[in-house]
């Protein structure tokens, strides 16, 4: 078991009443799993994903990563977790623009303790793994969308992570780019990555090989 | 990670080109104006530091009291060194310094004269109690004989050239025939004697032997053994008064005792100040050369921090402004496992980048700026390039600056939480308006009160210049030297006097503007008591003083050729009515004498009152005062009439030339004179005016970038407005009017603060203005005004964009 997630609550206070995100979410997600998360806009499919992430607190309820309560960890500690262990990926991709693809994919790797000589033969494999060895001088504006989001990958991998959390990866993308990016994600998982994505198309989601469905806040 | 940071910082610095310019920029001129304003401090504390021991050398002080009026002294009584030294176990060694103003120098069988201005008479030992070293001669035996002078390097090369001066002969005044014994450096420009320029030897002059304690003419300095504390010095000084100075005032006082000189509220006081001390701190009727104040330098301190302070504050609000952009690389540098810290040191090297940039601009404009300050502060101050202290406090300074100005912004940013800021497009709020809201008011606040106190320093000074006198000193020449015509002078005047350019002519050394002064205590006839005693100036003038400078004569009579018994006539000004609290009528008739106790003294009869007129400093009161007939007169004042000067000048010049052929003619117009009298304040002017545009310029470019950022946070808003109908103006007007809010803010706090701060800068002339109410308002309309220029640049250019366009990126 990967995670697991006990009975979660998440709200906001508006006008005096409870506005609630989450709602009694139970989730376990074994290793090499695949999920895709669904629902309507406003569901709570991109707070349930932050939850997981961590990046963002919950309200109620427990959350175990490799059994660590994360409900009870430290910020500090918590970090550290996702660091280690979660890559993410997003619908704008978020690369930073004042950087180079060769920089951006190095960027997580500095917040870890690996040599300099380390962080290049990781860089230079994920370059030659995701066939981007020529564009990277370039900086994230000179490149395509879909270039764009090979690289927000690659980066996300590049610390072996055991958990990729996308959000929307393919939402800014055409379908050319997107059916690209999801190829990848399915042979990512068969070498054994556990993937939790956040989708609103059918299609994409269907390269899970489990859908959980979200309508206000709740599982349905 | 270092390395990445530099990279980083230098690339996003690059991407907002406006941004890093308005950073670089306002920093740098925080920093120049800092540099300038630190060199010149730093160059008035180390006055008179560079003379051997200087930290154990003191002067000795006399305030006195006596016959009503007091004195605060720099000089002591003649006798009192050798008291000290002979008597007084913790005194190392002690030296005198008797000004003697200007001589006119010749060499031997040469007509070739020059002049100079500052001469003195020294002890023997006076050089080597300095430990100034010589070029020519020896330091200890130089001043042995009483013929024997010392000439600075420049001095001496002016007269000898590239010869040797050493033992040339020089003639003073075309009277004395000196030896040049010693040639010594050139006296370092901050130190007290920085004017002197010629020493003579105090052997060959008489008065310094002598035994009187009761004037005050000699500067006498203390050099105290190592380890002895100045505070245990002060009972055995002060005890000088029973065991010296009453004893010797009984000879022209007899009857007098401690006990009765004290009790009629008189005193003696001595006391030291420091050497180093002396430049800041002293403010003595008579000063070996003019000295600055202290309250000088720190109001030039508070404009320097004032400057930093706009500058950084500056930078943060610029910076925080635009890390909107900067949020989102925080939010995924956040969840790729980025520490807090680590976010910290990118925005600190960042700023620390800018700040150093900044510096190498500051070091060029502080380096190309310093020539016109040094003209503005009266100072040769060099960049002291060669000092490794002074880079090593720029380079910390610049740091200090960096980081103090990169804090707010560093641990603003590094607190953005990644979930909201990755969340959409990034349009939302990024908070801490509240913050640049209150820097805002800060910039402005400490502007204004520059702008109030430029105000009110000018318009003293206009008041000093505007304000009636109570003497004429426009188209007056003054003439130097008038003794060198000697028993020609009156001859001179005349043949002056019926110049067709010239009005009227007087002989005087005493002048209302700097000039010989002497204080005498007077008795009415009849009275023994010096409780009775009345302290008045005593100028010695002739029948043409008071009108050719206009005195205005209220009760009585001028002098007249019509009474020969003028001669022992005296003519008295208001202020020596009030002080001894009769009217005039029952004072003229009078006879007074300021030799109480003498047989023979001479008695002067009262026949005339003139109105007040200020013959001293604005900063001080019009004391009491008389004139008498005297013929001990240097300098002749000549009232023009108005016409060319030049001219005028040159027909007075023709007439000496007939009676001195070869005697330099030397002159000055007495209202420049005046005006040098309040350079200080001048100076102190024209320094406010120039830091107070810089900091108007530093608060300008926070508001105008701060003001870009506004209307582009509010594009969305503006296309919403317009497509609603919204003018132009209407839009204009809105954005403006929120900056107008801070702006007025910082001038209602700011305006008390100048007020009360100016009200009591201006304490110390006795004569000042009433800060009227429209400096405060012409203040805060300037503010007002140059934010809206500064803003609605920003505002209508904002106002006027395409809405279509500003909705579409959404």
């Amino acid at each position: 078991m990967l995670l697991q997630l006990n009975n979660i609550f998440k709200w906001v206070q508006q006008g005096g009443q409870r506005v609630f995100l989450l709602k009694d979410i139970n989730l376990t997600v074994e290793e090499g799993e695949f999920i895709s998360i669904m629902g309507p806009s406003g569901s709570g499919k991109s707070t349930l994903l932050n939850v997981i992430g961590m990046l963002d607190n919950f309200d109620e309820g427990e959350y175990s990563f490799l059994d660590e309560p994360v409900h009870q960890l430290k910020e500090k500690h918590r970090a550290n977790l996702y660091k280690q262990y979660i890559g993410f990926v997003f619908q704008a991709y978020h690369l930073i623009d004042e950087l180079t693809v060769y920089e951006n994919l190095e960027m997580p790797l500095l917040y870890k303790k690996h040599s300099g000589s380390e962080r290049k033969a990781m860089v230079a494999d994920m370059l030659d793994r995701f066939n981007i060895v020529g564009k990277k001088d370039l900086f994230p504006t000179q490149l395509s969308g879909g270039q764009q989001q090979l690289v927000g990958v690659a980066r996300a991998l590049i610390s072996k992570p055991k958990l990729i959390l996308a959000d929307e990866p393919t939402g800014n993308l055409n379908s050319a780019q997107g059916e690209e990016i999801m190829q990848l994600f399915k042979e990512l998982n068969e070498e054994g990555v556990t993937i939790v994505q956040v989708t609103h198309s059918e299609k994409n989601a269907s390269y899970g090989r489990r859908i959980i469905n979200l309508l206000d806040g709740r599982r349905v | 990670m270092f390395k990445i940071y530099i990279k980083i910082a230098w690339r996003s610095l690059k991407k907002q080109p406006f941004i890093t310019s308005l950073n670089v920029f306002g920093l740098a001129i925080g920093m120049a104006g800092a540099i300038l304003i630190t060199l010149y401090i730093y160059d008035e504390l180390n006055y008179d530091t560079m003379f051997a021991d200087s930290e154990r050398i003191y002067r000795v002080n006399a305030d006195i009291k006596f016959g009503g009026a007091e004195m605060n002294m720099a000089e002591t009584a003649a006798p009192m060194a050798s008291v000290l030294e002979k008597d007084f176990d913790q005194v190392e060694t002690v030296t005198r310094i008797r000004n003697w103003g200007s001589l006119l120098v010749s060499r031997e069988n040469s007509k070739d004269d020059g002049k100079e201005d500052r001469s003195a008479y020294v002890d023997p030992n006076f050089f080597a109690f300095f430990g100034l070293q010589f070029l020519e001669g020896d330091v200890q035996s130089a001043l042995e004989n009483s013929n024997a002078l010392v000439l600075t390097k420049s001095t001496a090369q002016k007269y000898f050239k590239d010869s040797e001066a050493l033992g040339k002969t020089i003639r003073l005044n075309n009277e004395e025939v000196y030896t040049v014994n010693g040639v010594v450096e050139d006296m370092p420009k901050n130190s007290l004697l920085r004017e002197h320029t010629v020493f003579m030897s105090m052997l060959g002059f008489e008065d310094s032997r002598s035994t009187q304690w009761g004037s005050h003419n000699y500067f006498t300095f203390v050099k105290m053994l190592p380890g002895y504390s100045i505070e245990n010095f002060q009972a055995p000084l002060q005890s000088l008064v029973s065991s010296h100075m009453i004893p010797s005032v009984q000879r022209y006082y007899p009857g007098i005792t401690e006990e009765s000189f004290l009790a009629s509220g008189n005193y003696v006081r001595y006391s030291t100040t420091a050497l180093e001390d002396i430049h800041l701190y002293s403010n003595r009727h008579i000063e070996l050369s003019q000295n600055g104040r202290i309250e000088n330098i720190y109001i030039l301190a508070s404009i320097g921090l004032f400057l930093l302070i706009l500058a950084s504050v500056n930078f943060m609000n610029l910076s925080t402004a635009h890390s909107l952009k900067r949020a989102k690389e925080v939010g995924i540098r956040k969840t790729l496992g980025s520490k807090k810290q680590s976010l910290v040191s990118q925005f600190l090297t960042e700023a620390g980048l800018i700040s150093f940039a900044s510096l190498v601009v500051a070091l060029l404009l502080a380096i190309s700026a310093l020539p016109y300050f040094n003209e503005l502060a009266g100072k040769e101050i060099a960049m002291p390039f060669n000092s490794p202290v002074f880079w090593l406090l720029l380079l910390m300074g610049s740091v200090f600056l960096g980081l103090l100005s990169g804090w707010y912004p560093a641990f603003f940013m590094s607190r953005f939480k990644p979930v909201k800021v990755l969340k959409g497009s990034g349009e939302q709020s990024i908070g801490g308006s509240r913050v640049r809201s209150a820097l805002v008011v800060t910039q402005f606040a400490i502007s204004v009160f520059l702008i109030v106190g430029t105000l009110v320093i000018y318009r003293q000074l206009q008041y000093i210049q505007g304000k009636d006198l109570g003497y004429s000193k426009e188209q007056v020449l003054v003439l130097n030297d008038v003794f060198t015509l000697g028993n020609q002078r009156q001859a001179f005047k005349e043949r002056v006097k019926k110049l067709t350019s010239v009005e009227n002519a007087t002989l005087s050394s005493y002048l209302p503007t700097p000039s010989s002064r002497s204080d005498n205590s007077y008795f009415e006839e009849g009275i023994t008591d010096q409780e009775y005693a009345v302290q008045m100036q005593r100028w010695f003038v002739d029948h043409d003083y008071a009108s050719t400078l206009d005195l205005e004569v209220v009760v009585g009579r001028d002098f007249s050729r019509d009474f020969p018994t003028d001669s022992l006539a005296m003519i008295i000004n208001e202020s020596a009515l009030a002080k001894m609290g009769k009217t005039a009528d029952e004072v003229l008739g009078k006879r007074f004498s300021s030799d109480l106790g003498n047989e023979d003294a001479s008695f002067y009869t009262v026949v005339g009152v003139v109105k007040n007129f200020h013959f001293e400093s604005l900063r001080n009161e019009i004391g009491a005062w008389n004139m008498v007939l005297g013929d001990f007169s240097n300098s002749m004042v000549v009232k023009l009439k108005p016409r060319d000067f030049s001219s005028s000048i040159a027909q007075i010049e023709s007439v000496w030339n007939e009676l001195v052929p070869g005697q330099s003619f030397d002159y000055y117009f007495m209202n420049e004179s005046f005006n040098d009298t309040y350079q200080m304040e001048q100076r102190l002017g024209h320094i406010f005016i120039v830091f107070t545009i810089l900091s108007i310029i530093i608060a300008c470019l926070g508001l105008f970038g701060l003001a870009a950022f506004n209307a582009q946070k509010r594009t969305k808003e503006i296309g919403v407005r317009k497509v609603l109908g919204a003018s132009v103006a209407q839009i204009t007007y809105k954005l403006t009017l929120d900056f107008l809010k801070l702006v007025g803010i910082s001038v209602l706090v700011a305006l008390p603060l100048g007020w009360f701060a100016m009200n009591r800068w201006l304490q110390d002339f006795s004569y000042r203005i009433d800060i009227p109410w429209w400096i405060l308002a012409l203040a805060a309309f300037v503010a007002v005004f140059i934010s809206v220029v500064t803003v609605s640049f920003q505002s209508i250019k904002a106002a006027i964009s395409d809405p279509v366009k500003s909705l579409r990126t959404e």
